[in-house]
């Protein structure tokens, strides 16, 4: 009953941040880019929530970082659900040394942890938006592949796949009718996962200043130029350190919601 | 009655030593992979030494030979090999110091700062994740079951400035040390309170423990321990784990709290694409990935009789 | 069981009194070691190989020079070397050396150690970042006998003196440089100033002791010998943590603290905000001559007159730094051009008749079926970034559709240079001679980005680079500047100055002719 409640809540979130964010645009007359007052104005003297450090309305920068975030977090996780699905599957119905073989290089690629090699394929592209979202949809894909892999092999034991197999189908006809569909279920869950990951990593490297332009309003970058403010004016950093929270939260939620 | 003892013994051997090679092939296949990562895809070493203020174009073609980098890059890669086998990492394109030496004098910061996190991080979530599960029904296991999925949630980074806030409000300074090792150590309860949440509240469902708690209190602690034996495996896996992202954790809170460490010396050669400096330090944090886990595999079967029949 | 008299109220307030009295005697006693916080850690610390800044902060004091220039005029003062003749052909500079300097190893200064300092800088297997270029065309020292020293030049250079007065070209023992070589001596250097390097720990500290035999400091320093016996240098890179560490009570002095934070602390009652001029070149954004469309002057100037500097250093900088007037910084460089002033329908104008208009209406010029894009790239330390980000903001206003880029690092900076796809990039150094433009302006210039080609140019520079004669330096440097001006080569923004803030405790901070370095020796505890 908790968890329905608690799935309830996260969805409803994140569907409101998605609307916000769609939404936010229309309402907002401002450009989060454009210095529109004084730097560092009080939510008091400047509703709803005053202004940065180069005098930019810091609610529309939020609103719109809140976009910048969420696609930037899907389009990463997309990278990784395409990439470790197609790979998971391949290793689970071809030939063993094949399987053998992409398990060692996802082994290897695992054991440089995470954010590591995140930053390694970073320093190969050059810093930018485009980079960070590579790094982190393609650094997450090897963890995904295990996964995901391990979910197949599951289904593969199963009888009417046995069955099926004996019948005479080509392993390529199992892996999409039978294995990938069987999976579903489980592999929503693990995207789910993967996605809560993706938007915790594309904030650390943005907050780690890697996105190449930071007037590029996304809740890392938000956080990571508050920060130097807060003493002063310190919603500059906890509102996005919120966000991305409650963001994180909601989707790891749901994931474990569909597990 | 000796042979029978002795047969799962060499068994286990077998298994432990079955598991050092493919770790140890793990690493290597990492390192290799590194190596062409960086070399394939990243920036010419030459440009970067260029940008330090080396004029002449000749000065730049005795670099590039000085640095083998006029070699195939698979004799780049034998030659790195062979100085690895002999514990040579290379130099730094800056600093022209062995990256070993930079290294160990960088290593002491960060193993005390993760050693000193993890200690907390165990504890807490040990903590947190008992009182979750075994109040499970009352409101005070429910705080603490919400409160280790929130710190599963939350980023380092915005954990660390928080930590910055609040230390800020209180009027006695708090040592430097004692924040970052506080903010590392939440991140890793959350997940393993989680862990213990999971695993804990079925073996809590037992009717040995239902028995115990409706006779007493004391003798239900003890039984406790019965209950959390069997997790142990997972525990000891998921902390080996957490040891190992306990390198990249160190990156972010050594950048918030301007600590030196292993970390910054990793983002500082990256952003200056001094790849041999990179490659040493992911090479040592392969090595150290594989090795906790190797660790934590045989202290898994150490503990565990059953995963011994099992395999 | 414990006794329970522990608790007892009295006890308990006589030993918090016993304890704020043990703490007031100890802070009544003079401390003995100063805590400097230093902002960048650098990737090497031999000043004679390295280039950074920051390492001359602890090392000015470590080294003594040949000459020095005096903080205020600029004018040069004897510090080893009591005498100096330079030849009629500007080739040969001779200096008659001190007799009394001993290292602070033990070994005597002397004609031949200075000859073992030159050799080991120029050495090209050392690659020297910043202080063989200092050397201009240089070709040999000479130890003449003990205490006379000769350099000679392939050709005259005049800004040699001044290269001389740095911590660059400050006198190392040979015997140090010869145990640890290139690589090493950064952690072991030896000098004749007032302090003696101690210990470096990359990242984490620089430790300095007063060298107490010190007797032969030049006349700029007050004080004979240091007053403090020892300087702990530690490293803040990031901005944010500056003021932190003032208010926890790490430093007791720190540099480059962000203006916000300057402020703030500036009007609490135990910190002083000291703000210093660094001479050299503003915060600036070189644009691209020779691609399009900054290939074009309209454009250029458009774009030098859409920015609105005022605004935009009151928004960084408050009221601390001045606005750029030209290619120099005012101070010491008495330039003469106006401040630039924003005028966004002079830029409109401009951007008109170069031929750009939104025609497609898509809020972004274009002309000729091409948009009006401007690549903008930024380097990522100091403040640099948020400018870049109001510049972009002001040129997205005339109409322009701005990618910026912020660089990694100063390597990375390079290496998108060398890619070519930039309208605008920013860079600047600082220097007390103004000799400091050639590189920058000269067609064949290392840090020419802007890719001029003026043989106007060249002219200029080379003459002011070979004329000892200070008016017609001055002359040629005023009329390069204002070249630089009309063509709209650079967009200059604000002077630099270093945000220092100290404790009260601290007193006499003193700072070098180029601005970065303290007199250590002159600090004092109290007030």
């Amino acid at each position: 009953m908790r968890r329905k409640l608690g799935m309830v809540f996260s969805i409803g979130w994140i569907m409101g941040l998605v609307l916000l964010s769609v939404l936010g645009p229309l309402l907002m007359t401002l450009e989060p880019s454009q210095p529109i007052a004084d730097p560092l104005l009080s939510p008091r003297t400047h509703p709803p929530l005053g202004t940065d450090a180069l005098g930019r309305d810091f609610f529309s920068r939020v609103l719109y970082g809140s976009r910048w975030t969420l696609v930037a977090g899907s389009l990463a996780a997309a990278i990784t659900v395409l990439g470790g699905t197609s790979l998971g599957l391949a290793a689970s119905v071809s030939v063993r040394w094949i399987d053998r073989f992409l398990i060692g290089l996802i082994n290897a690629a695992l054991a440089i942890p995470g954010l590591l090699f995140a930053l390694l394929l970073t320093a190969s592209m050059g810093p930018g938006f485009r980079t960070v979202i590579l790094a982190i949809g393609f650094g997450l894909v090897p963890g995904y592949t295990r996964l995901a892999r391990a979910i197949f092999l599951q289904v593969r034991h199963e009888e009417f796949i046995l069955a099926a197999r004996s019948l005479g189908a080509r392993p390529i006809s199992i892996a999409f009718r039978h294995i990938l569909p069987n999976g579903l279920r489980g592999l929503m869950s693990l995207a789910a996962l993967h996605f809560s990951w993706s938007l915790m990593g594309i904030t650390t490297l943005t907050f780690l200043g890697l996105s190449g332009d930071p007037s590029i309003p996304e809740l890392g970058a938000l956080l990571n130029a508050g920060r130097q403010y807060i003493r002063t004016a310190p919603h500059l950093s906890l509102i996005p350190g919120t966000i991305i929270s409650l963001m994180v939260l909601a989707v790891y939620h749901i994931s474990d919601a569909l597990d | 009655m000796v042979p029978v003892s002795d047969r799962p013994r060499i068994r286990i051997l077998i298994l432990l030593l079955r598991r050092l090679g493919t770790g140890f092939l793990t690493a290597f296949a990492a390192l290799t992979l590194t190596f062409f990562i960086l070399r394939l895809v990243g920036s010419d070493p030459v440009d970067t030494l260029l940008a330090q203020g080396l004029t002449s174009l000749e000065q730049a073609e005795q670099l590039r030979k000085d640095l083998g980098l006029d070699q195939p890059i698979l004799n780049q890669y034998a030659s790195y090999l062979a100085g690895l086998f002999q514990g040579d990492l290379g130099a730094s394109l800056y600093t022209r110091r062995s990256v070993l030496q930079s290294i160990l004098e960088q290593f002491r910061w960060t193993l005390e700062l993760a050693f000193s996190g993890l200690v907390v991080g165990i504890l807490g979530g040990l903590l947190l994740g008992i009182s979750a599960s075994w109040w499970r029904e009352s409101s005070i296991g429910a705080f603490a079951a919400t409160l280790a999925s929130l710190l599963t949630a939350v980023p380092v980074a915005f954990l660390g400035i928080v930590a910055l806030w609040i230390s800020s409000k209180t009027p006695t300074s708090i040592p430097r040390t004692i924040l970052p090792t506080i903010v590392l150590g939440i991140t890793i309860s959350g997940p393993m309170a989680r862990l213990i949440l999971a695993h804990l509240s079925e073996s809590l469902e037992g009717p040995y423990i239902l028995a115990a708690r409706a006779r007493g209190i004391r003798r239900s602690f003890r039984l406790l321990w019965h209950a959390l034996r069997p997790i142990l495996p997972p525990l000891l896996s998921l902390i080996a784990l957490e040891a190992a992202f306990l390198f990249a954790g160190t990156v972010v809170t050594e950048t918030v709290f301007s600590r030196p460490g292993l970390g910054r010396l990793m983002v500082r050669a990256i952003l200056e694409g001094d790849y041999p400096v990179t490659q040493g330090l992911v090479t040592l944090a392969a090595l150290f990935y594989t090795g906790s886990h190797i660790i934590a595999d045989w202290l898994a079967l150490l503990f565990d009789p059953r995963l011994r029949e099992l395999s | 069981m414990r006794p329970q008299y522990n608790h007892h109220p009295a006890r308990f307030l006589l030993i918090i009194l016993l304890g704020v009295f043990v703490s007031s005697c100890q802070s009544s006693q003079q401390p003995t070691t100063l805590r400097y916080g230093l902002t960048l850690a650098p990737s090497g610390l031999d000043p004679h190989l390295n280039a950074s800044a920051e390492l001359g902060i602890p090392l000015h004091s470590v080294y003594d020079t040949l000459v020095v220039r005096h903080p205020e005029t600029g004018e040069f003062l004897p510090s080893l070397a009591m005498a100096w003749h330079i030849s009629p052909d500007g080739r040969v500079y001779t200096f008659n050396l001190r007799h009394d300097v001993v290292f602070h190893d033990g070994n005597p200064f002397n004609a031949a150690a200075a000859v073992a300092n030159f050799d080991y800088t120029v050495n090209p297997e050392h690659n020297s970042q910043k202080a063989s270029a200092m050397l201009g065309p240089f070709k040999q020292a000479l130890a003449v006998d003990e205490f006379t020293l000769q350099l000679v030049l392939q050709e005259p250079f005049a800004p040699l003196l001044d290269s001389l007065s740095q911590v660059y070209l400050g006198m190392a023992s040979p015997e140090a440089l010869d145990q640890w070589g290139a690589s090493d001596y950064q952690f072991h250097q030896v000098g004749t100033g007032p302090y003696r390097f101690v210990e470096y720990i990359p990242n984490d500290h620089i430790i300095l002791e007063k060298f107490a035999d010190y007797s032969w400091g030049p006349e700029i320093y007050a004080n004979d010998t240091a007053a403090i016996e020892r300087i702990e240098f530690t490293f803040y890179e990031d901005p944010a943590t500056r003021a932190f560490a003032l208010e926890r009570d790490d430093v007791d002095i720190i540099g480059e603290v962000p203006p916000q934070d300057a402020l703030r602390l500036s009007e609490q009652a135990e910190f002083t905000l000291l703000p210093v001029p660094i001479p050299g070149q503003p915060l600036q954004y070189f644009l691209h001559t020779q691609r399009s469309p900054t290939d074009d002057l309209l454009v250029r100037r458009a774009l030098a007159a859409g920015v609105d500097r005022i605004r935009i250093t009151k928004t960084i900088f408050g009221d601390l730094s001045p606005i750029a007037k030209g290619a120099l910084s005012a101070h010491p460089f008495a330039s003469i051009l106006p401040t630039p002033q924003v005028n966004v329908p002079e830029a409109s104008a401009l951007l008109e008749q170069a031929g750009w208009s939104d025609t497609d209406d898509d809020g972004i010029l274009d002309k000729d079926g091409q948009e009006f894009q401007i690549d903008l790239i930024a380097p990522p330390w100091g403040s640099n970034p948020d400018v870049a980000q109001l510049i972009k903001a002001d040129w997205e206003d005339l109409g322009a559709e701005v990618n910026l880029v912020i660089a990694s690092s100063f390597s990375g900076l390079r290496q998108l240079q060398s890619e070519n796809q930039y309208h605008a990039i920013g860079l600047n150094f600082f220097g007390t001679d103004a000799d400091l433009l050639r590189p920058f302006y000269q067609s064949e210039g290392v840090y020419n980005w802007s890719q001029v080609q003026a043989a106007e140019l060249d002219e200029l520079l080379a003459s002011g680079a070979a004329h000892t004669d200070v008016p017609m330096r001055n002359a040629a440097y005023q009329q390069a500047g204002e070249y630089i001006a009309e063509q709209a080569l650079i967009l200059p923004i604000r002077d630099y100055v270093n945000l220092i803030v100290h404790r009260n405790s601290v007193s006499n901070i003193q700072f070098s002719a180029q601005g970065w370095f303290p007199f250590l020796i002159d600090l004092e505890f109290g007030s």
